[in-house]
């Protein structure tokens, strides 16, 4: 991509009752990042080329990402923190760099 | 300020550097998203699975990305981020046009580049576990023992 890019505008959050819902969420999102986390050596090699979601600390897997955000929103529709992630088909090693 | 991340295991065991954030989706709404810290990443690239949360309607990117994968044509969206700093006691947003792929073997994890990670200093330390950007009052010194 070129420089031409739109600039980015860096705001500080003062609301305190945005900044309390914001603490609520962030803490359901560490609750799930540290399940998965827990999980990772089961989860991984598991459901390679799948879509995962972790909701309330429960596994939701489905090919397409549509399909698991159902699941795990009629299970957990309270859990605004889910974790989404696709687990790539192959294990490579990855430049990411672009 | 100081956003603080984590190292994260991989899907292939290796632990990256990560910093989790928020992307506001298109019902208003505030998802939840790992960004892998990539010092080589020009721009911030949402995932595909990240791109289906956020219900967009995105637009094609007159611009296109570049890598070891080939070159890729994306989307943008117009959009905020927020990340915590403090240790969780602030909150900052960032809004403006983010890129996503389309495609899910693009990218698993989301990427933060350099359009948000050039506006602080960067530390990636693995042996010291220590993932975070600096800036503001922030600030950061190498001492030898």
């Amino acid at each position: 991509m070129t420089d031409h890019h739109p600039p980015i505008i860096m705001e500080e959050v003062t609301d305190p009752v945005e900044l309390a819902k914001a603490q609520a969420q962030w803490e359901r999102c560490d609750r799930n990042t540290a399940w998965l986390q827990a999980h990772a050596s089961e989860i991984y090699p598991r459901y390679r080329g799948k879509c995962i979601c972790i909701a309330s600390e429960e596994l939701f897997v489905a090919d397409m990402p549509e399909e698991v955000l159902a699941l795990a929103k009629a299970a957990h529709p309270e859990d605004d923190g889910f974790f989404l992630h696709y687990i790539p088909r192959e294990k490579v090693a990855r430049i990411y760099a672009n | 300020m100081q956003i603080n991340g984590e190292w994260l295991l991989c899907d292939d065991n290796i632990i990256r550097p990560v910093i989790r954030g928020h992307i506001l989706d298109g019902h208003g709404a505030w998802i939840h998203a790992p960004f892998l810290v990539d010092t080589g990443a020009d721009r911030t690239v949402f995932s595909a699975p990240v791109l289906v949360a956020l219900s967009f309607q995105p637009t094609l990117s007159p611009e296109r990305l570049g890598g070891v994968g080939g070159i890729v044509t994306p989307v943008v969206i117009e959009t905020q981020m927020r990340f915590r700093h403090e240790a969780g006691r602030g909150t900052v947003v960032f809004r403006g046009q983010f890129a996503a792929v389309t495609e899910r073997e693009a990218l698993d994890m989301s990427v933060l580049g350099r359009d948000i990670t050039g506006l602080f200093a960067l530390i990636i330390d693995q042996p010291g576990n220590v993932v975070c950007l600096l800036g503001q009052r922030h600030r950061y010194a190498i001492e030898q023992e």
